[in-house]
């Protein structure tokens, strides 16, 4: 009886425990639901077999997987899905509605296709009003036989196969194809992207790109507008690359530079650059890729560009192989070594990074490359970006397929797989050796845009995070309620297709057909943009997206709360555009060209000219690499220059210029002319001493005879500390814009100054200096040593930082110092920054300084690169403004989950390494590899015997013992934001980060205009590490702090989002923005 | 119950104590332990990825170590410390019960193991061979002295080791490539950066100085056709191009790469063999086996190859970074034919001259005055690694062989080769003459 009872209350337990777990499940559905190949119908499998005679040995991209391509081609509002096959039979399906699929690849002719299918696309090639498919194949190749295939549309539901006739049946290694009509004359292009197999490690010059290739790269001319039904090549004549270089894996198109013609986007796997082919207007393409962006993927793979910011103009995504889980990073092949990235910029590639890449579009001025900063930058080896609004919140989110069956880049298996066997024949070695390849099946990821470009990892709140080997992927409304359903190709797995319920967000939407002329039928090409309450959404008709995929010629549009269209504008792909009126939403429009009210738009939008302020340009010199010195150095200092002084040096009411170059570049001193330009004095000391490299200047009277004098600071980081080409130096003025070098007026200050700041400590009327140092030259880490310099009254100056400051004052790395009066009491305070460090205040206690830790600064720790004291909000209290390293870097920085630097003598041979430590969610793990750690410290293979050992670090202690560890001096880094510390009136700060823009690079200079209370920001920086990057996604911008925030204040002309601002001067109404390694810019504020 | 078990114990005890003492002298006679733990440690060298002047060192210490035993319980053998540069006469108090060639093998085991990385491999293997020359009888007090003492010379080896700069030399710059005309720069596959820039650094054991043995110049870069240079380079394409299958065997057989990188597109894997050093030093074993010799001869064989190989490796690595010539890899590609490729893997290392000339000819030279000039051997080094078995009638007759090698290989001119084995020849000689394994007339000292 009891036991009866037990059990019965257990059944009805576990009965309303799977029912409440059902109810749950039915009240709480995903956006996303997988539907089962019984429900659909769709059963496609990309089933691959690694044989003796094709693998990955034999085939490079034998794992790529296939695309597949959304189009209706029956015209019945149903979207139809090609699936296309390696092995395997590519596969047609009819939408019959309900989201029920059939496979018509018997009855429509393309069972018998054959070959090794990449890419697919639908577009309407003859004009007859139905979508004609085209696939590109792998032929030629052991005993694949195949070609690029044309199936033109029957219009009952059957192909025919006229590659041939058409002139478009390309053999070799084909990857995808874009159409476009790129000289506007009304019928469709093609882009045939292609790829080569050959020895793509050995790095060949990159001049080698205009060398054309059978195999490389075509664009062929559609001559249906000239009256033929066929395709000419134009490769040559339009300037597009197709040589061996290319192994293209992602083709979009897009117009980039908003000038209304289609522009090409291409993304190169290897050491090929990729290349971004703006539209001349006149039949050919400029490869403009490094003008307009400072970095790509290295591995690029697929790609999309779509507009994510609601401005209008196209963002550019491509994927690369980087993986997110600390535990695959740290195995898995990561960045180029320093000296193989050297190898590549020797033979002129650019800047490549293993990581996806999102450029954002900033118009004239270039991409921001901000993969970092949006957190999109790691989805593990990935294929098929998408670009999508995919819960129809308004907001475009990114999609992104990944997964290779054998994972190459695992380091174990490079480095200490193979063991010899004699007894093996070759074939079986190189089974084994596949074999051996590690696999790891992993979800795709899904980043939902949380606005301002910022995502979040959303694949398992979302219902995609299914583990799959997926390549090619596209995006269409299925069952037509107006969201967008998802299907996925995948290897050794049905392909996926999720449902998506946005439907049930209550989020509106707005679903737009184009339809047009003759021979473009479905206006793939044409942009389309809603205007709704202030808002602009807009995107572009192609049906080339992702990885070998394709997307339908519907658009459909998510527009949140917006119940309403206030007007659509439509540039069709001939040039024309044209206004539609307002619209409903929820809703199918269908815009027929030649309807709309035909308007103007003049968009001279050509890349501006620059023209520098002064005839002086800085030029780099770096002779040592600073590397090869230091392995684990996390940024170069040898590129802090220009130095730059402003001052009237002669009196005549006009400031003059003090210029400092490089190593090997003399300084010198630009006179103002009364009508603003600037006149060179000739001086020969500044040429005998143009072996220092000039990193700071200063123009003040020193030895007070009334003429303004000159200070100049050494770095470089080249010498070593003490050397004489490392020690400052000072000039004596007379007044007329003569110098006179005076060489006992300092000590021998021998270090990587990297701040004068001058006040009158003692108060007896002469000017007395504090002269920050940056790092000790090869010792990363280390404390250099920085000085308090007093005057006098004869500018000859003595240390004394011991008097002033006590015994051995850790200042640590500073990279920027100012004096002011923070509290008010009429004595000035020292305020330093620097790396490693926040902001320190010292104050004066009689005849001492001493450190105070003021409330609301026990957080400011970072990579600080400059500063200012103002008072921002006219509150009558000094702030502190700080230039940090920003948001768009691999380094993640927070109170909780802080970098860390531990710097010590590891390995015991008396010198010291710099170890960082990095968040990877909740691990603590080193952020420089195995190897390059190996490189420093070869003792660590004895203690971590293999990569699979090293990845398994979560925390310092398991790397080094808790002995060693302690030895090592540790500094913490955990504020990166650059921002303004604004004082309280009880003396306390709190930060207010600038706006996200300029959060986008390090700001290494700052400029206070008091006059217009406006803040000039100098960013970018492009001396990490190879494994950190570049870090140049915001040149130069300007703020107005107004209402409690700042408000952006556009200047002019635009200057290139690439230029390195080290300085920023006021001239009269000028600002000059000195850059390194180019000229000196001069810049207002717009007037618009 | 207790008692009994007790009463067994008792029995047990009195039967082993009235056991006759074992004549354990004859477990070890020849080399083959040594030889055997010589190939474990070519494993882990070949495992770890110590490069080829590296890996001459480690050998060196840890044969040292081996034959520091025997000269210590051998009067007929003299001790090498105080003889090599920086080393001092040591006389290591023998216990009595040592059984010398075990102390000999455990000194090679400690010595070794620690200059390796991976520690566990080796010891896995000293392991079971302790067990089995357990298992011969060796007595358990006899033993533990025996492995202790090996200890106490290997561990005056690793402090003699420890004073030539080698560890310094990790945090030493690495190189930096320049990119002048007719300069080394990293090679395809892998590009890896100079190995051992600083290895001139590296304290000798007989020569004086990394720089005694100055070899001539390589020719003056040029890359116009008619210049001897361009000859050079187009004799190094015209060999690889026309290479029959003899000249591919031979530069095969002694490519002895330990780190060549296989590229497949985005499939790479490193495919490893022994260096040039664990190639003389096998030879070095398999000589001495058909030479029918003891162990302690073997062992002498050991370290006298080691430190010629040592010194060798020393004195071609001080003109490699002096000259720092471009490879004919490189120089073929700029000039040439873009896509050539040479039969062997360029090695990240300047040109000249050539290591394997230098070493193998220091180290035939060395073992052909330990075993004769005429000595006729079947070369199986590299049957382990897939390569068929090589004979020759003499030492030199193979390090000449190794020496052309490179040429047939395409990774070295001419010169190379030729100054090389100048260089290797002086290095040997210079050996032979200053140090000796035999004990030396007490009047003749004085």
């Amino acid at each position: 009886m009891t036991g009866n009872r037990f059990s019965e209350i257990i059944c009805l337990s576990l009965g309303l425990l799977l029912l409440f777990s059902c109810k749950k499940e039915e009240s709480n559905p995903k956006l996303f639901e997988l539907l089962s190949p019984e429900q659909t119908g769709v059963t496609f499998e990309n089933r691959l077999e690694s044989t003796d005679s094709m693998n990955i040995l034999e085939y490079l991209y034998f794992y790529n997987g296939g695309g597949v391509a959304a189009g209706d081609i029956n015209n019945d509002g149903l979207v139809d899905l090609f699936f296309s096959g390696n092995q395997v039979p590519s596969k047609l399906y009819l939408n019959k509605g309900n989201l029920q699929f059939e496979d018509i690849s018997e009855s429509a002719g393309i069972s018998e296709m054959g070959g090794w299918s990449n890419g697919v696309t639908f577009a309407d090639v003859n004009g007859d009003g139905f979508l004609d498919l085209y696939v590109s194949q792998v032929s030629g190749y052991k005993g694949i036989e195949g070609k690029n295939r044309l199936w033109i549309n029957q219009g009952n539901l059957t192909f025919k196969e006229k590659g041939e006739e058409y002139g478009v049946d390309f053999k070799g290694f084909g990857t995808h194809a874009a159409f476009l009509d790129y000289d506007r004359d009304g019928d469709l292009d093609l882009y045939l992207l292609n790829h080569g197999v050959k020895s793509p490690e050995v790095f060949t010059k990159s001049e080698n790109r205009f060398i054309p290739y059978e195999g490389g790269d075509k664009l062929l001319k559609n001559l249906s507008a000239q009256g033929e039904n066929r395709f000419e090549d134009a490769t040559q004549e339009s300037g597009i690359y197709s040589s061996i270089l290319g192994f293209g894996l992602g083709v979009a198109v897009e117009d980039f530079n908003h000038d209304g013609w289609p522009d090409i986007y291409v993304s190169n796997d290897f050491t090929e650059n990729d290349y971004l082919y703006l539209n001349q207007q006149d039949g050919t393409f400029k490869e403009s890729l490094e003008d307009w962006i400072a970095n790509t993927s290295r591995y690029s793979m697929g790609n999309d560009v779509a507009d994510l910011n609601g401005d209008g103009l196209p963002e550019i995504f491509t994927t690369d192989m980087l993986p997110e889980d600390p535990e695959i990073w740290m195995k898995s092949v990561g960045e180029d070594k320093v000296e193989v990235y050297q190898i590549k910029k020797q033979f002129n590639y650019a800047d490549q990074y293993v990581r996806n890449n999102l450029q954002l579009n900033q118009g004239q001025r270039g991409f921001s490359e901000i993969s970092l900063y949006s957190g999109v930058y790691a989805s593990d080896w990935s294929w098929s970006p998408l670009l999508w609004d995919m819960d129809n919140d308004g907001l475009v989110d990114i999609h992104i397929t990944n997964g290779i069956v054998k994972r190459p880049n695992d380091l174990d298996f490079i480095q200490y797989s193979q063991e010899a066997d004699p007894q093996m024949t070759l074939s079986e070695l190189r089974k084994r050796q596949i074999e051996m390849l590690p696999s790891v099946k992993l979800p795709n990821y899904a980043f939902q845009n949380s606005g301002d470009l910022q995502f979040n990892s959303v694949a398992e709140e979302w219902g995609l995070d299914h583990p799959s080997y997926s390549n090619g992927s596209t995006f269409t409304d299925l069952d037509n309620d107006g969201d967008l359903e998802l299907i996925i190709n995948n290897l050794d797995q049905i392909a996926f297709i999720y449902q998506n319920h946005s439907e049930q967000t209550g989020n509106h939407f707005l679903r737009v057909n184009l339809s047009s002329s003759e021979f473009n039928a479905f206006g793939i090409g044409a942009e389309v943009t809603l205007f709704a309450s202030g808002n602009k959404f807009r995107q572009r008709l192609n049906t080339s997206r992702g990885f070998q995929s394709g997307t339908s010629t519907t658009l459909v549009f998510g527009l949140g709360q917006i119940e309403k269209i206030d007007s659509i504008q439509v540039l069709w792909p001939e040039g024309e555009r044209e206004i539609f009126g307002q619209s409903q939403t929820d809703t199918t429009l269908t815009l027929l060209k030649g309807t709309g009210k035909t308007i103007e738009e003049n968009i001279g939008n050509q890349k501006p000219d620059y023209f520098p302020a002064i005839n002086w340009v800085h030029a780099e010199k770096t002779e040592i690499r600073e590397s090869d010195r230091e392995y684990l150095l996390p940024r170069s200092y040898a590129s802090e220059g220009p130095a730059i002084a402003v001052g009237d040096v002669n009196g005549d009411g006009l400031k003059d210029l003090y210029l400092g170059g490089a190593k090997g570049q003399s300084g010198e001193i630009h006179l103002q002319l009364p009508d603003g330009n600037f006149r060179k004095v000739d001086n020969p000391i500044f040429d005998q001493l143009a072996k220092a490299e000039d990193v700071n200047a200063l123009f003040a009277d020193m030895n007070g005879d009334g003429h303004l004098d000159l200070y100049v600071g050494s770095g470089g980081n080249e010498e070593q500390q003490g050397n004489l080409f490392l020690f400052d130096r000072i000039f004596f003025g007379d007044g007329t814009g003569a110098f006179r070098f005076s060489p006992n007026s300092l000590p021998p200050l021998g270090e990587n100054t990297s701040v004068i700041a001058p006040t009158d400590v003692n108060q007896d009327g002469a000017i007395d200096l504090f002269i920050g140092a940056s790092n000790v030259p090869g010792d990363y880490g280390a404390e250099p040593k920085s000085y308090l310099l007093i005057n006098n009254g004869r500018g000859q100056f003595q240390e004394q930082t011991q008097t002033w400051f006590g015994e051995n004052i850790p200042f640590g790395m500073v990279n920027d110092a100012r004096w002011a009066d923070l509290n008010g009491d009429g004595i000035e305070e020292l305020v330093l920054v620097g790396e490693w460090q926040g902001v320190r205040v010292f104050t004066k206690n009689e005849d001492k300084y001493e450190e105070k830790t003021l409330a609301g600064l026990e957080n400011s720790s970072g990579w600080i690169q400059s500063i200012l004291v103002q008072d921002i909000n006219r509150d009558g209290l000094l702030d502190i403004l700080t230039g940090n390293l920003g948001l768009n870097s691999k380094l993640k920085a927070s109170k909780e989950k802080p970098v860390i630097l531990f710097h010590a003598d590891f390995d015991q041979n008396t010198k010291a390494e710099p170890l960082i430590f990095h968040y990877m969610g909740e691990k603590l793990v080193p952020f420089v590899t195995r190897d390059d750690l190996i490189k420093q410290i070869p003792g660590i293979k004895k203690l971590h015997s293999s990569y699979q050992e090293y990845a398994k670090i979560q925390k310092p202690e398991d790397l080094f013992s808790k002995e060693v560890l302690e030895k090592a001096e540790v500094k913490k880094a955990v504020e990166f934001r650059s921002g303004a510390y604004l004082q309280k009136p009880d003396g306390s700060f709190e930060f207010v980060p600038f706006p996200w823009e300029q959060q986008l690079s390090p700001i290494v200079s700052m400029l206070w205009d008091e006059a217009t209370k406006i803040l000039y920001l100098g960013g970018n920086f492009s001396g990490y590490r190879v494994d950190l990057g570049k870090n140049n996604g915001q040149s130069i911008s300007a703020l107005k702090w107004s209402n409690g925030n700042w408000e952006p204040v556009q200047l002019e002309p635009t200057l290139s989002l690439q230029a390195e601002i080290r300085q920023i001067v006021a001239i009269e109404e000028q600002i000059l923005a000195a850059m390194n390694d180019g000229p000196v810019f001069s810049v207002k504020v717009s007037k618009e | 119950m207790r008692i009994q078990r007790f009463i067994y114990i008792l029995l047990f005890l009195g039967v082993a104590a009235c056991q006759k003492p074992v004549d354990y002298s004859q477990v070890i006679t020849d080399g083959q332990y040594l030889s055997e733990a010589q190939d474990r440690i070519t494993e882990v060298i070949i495992h770890d990825i110590f490069s080829p002047p590296v890996a001459a060192r480690i050998y060196s210490y840890a044969s040292l170590a081996a034959y520091e035993v025997a000269a210590a319980t051998d009067p007929s053998y003299e001790s090498l410390l105080g003889q090599l540069k920086g080393s001092e006469k040591t006389s290591f108090q023998v216990p009595q019960d040592v059984y010398p060639p075990l102390a000999s093998l455990a000194a090679y085991y400690h010595t070794g193991t620690a200059l390796i990385f991976s520690e566990d491999m080796v010891n896995a293997h000293r392991d079971a061979a302790f067990e089995k020359l357990r298992e011969k009888g060796i007595p358990d007090d006899v033993f533990d002295a025996s492995v202790e003492f090996g200890k106490q010379v290997g561990d005056a080896i690793l402090a003699y080791s420890k004073k030539d700069n080698y560890h310094e030399s990790r945090s030493f710059p690495k190189y930096t490539v320049t990119n002048l005309p007719g300069t080394w720069e990293p090679t395809p596959p892998a590009y890896m950066e100079g190995i051992e820039p600083h290895w001139r650094t590296i304290r000798t054991y007989v020569i004086d100085s990394a720089a005694q043995f100055k070899v001539s110049p390589p020719p003056p870069f040029s890359t116009d056709p008619s210049s001897e240079f361009y000859k050079l380079a187009y004799g190094v394409y015209e060999a690889v191009n026309k290479a029959n299958k003899e000249e591919l065997d031979i530069a095969m057989f002694w490519d002895c790469n330990p780190y060549k990188m296989n590229v497949k597109g985005h499939v790479m894997f490193a495919e490893k063999k022994i260096t040039p050093g664990g190639h003389w030093m096998s030879i070095a074993a398999i000589a001495s086996k058909t030479a029918n010799a003891d162990w302690k001869k073997t062992a002498e064989a050991f370290a006298l190859t080691g430190i010629s190989l040592h010194d060798a490796f020393v004195a071609c690595w001080d003109e490699k970074y002096r000259s720092i010539l471009i490879r004919p890899e490189t120089y073929i590609n700029q000039y040439i034919d873009e896509e050539w490729v040479p039969v062997l893997q360029t090695p990240p290392f300047p040109e000249h001259t050539s290591g394997h000339s230098v070493a193998s000819t220091a180290a035939a030279y060395t073992l052909t005055q330990l075993f004769g000039e005429d000595f006729h051997f079947v070369d199986s080094s590299e049957v382990n690694y897939g390569l068929p078995i090589r004979e020759y009638d003499s030492f030199m007759e193979a390090s000449a062989e190794a020496a052309i090698s490179r040429f047939y290989g395409g990774i070295h001119y001419m010169p190379a080769i030729e100054e090389g084995v100048w260089q290797g020849k002086k290095v040997g000689e210079l050996i032979w003459s200053r140090i000796t394994t035999k004990p030396q007339n007490l009047a003749e000292n004085k």
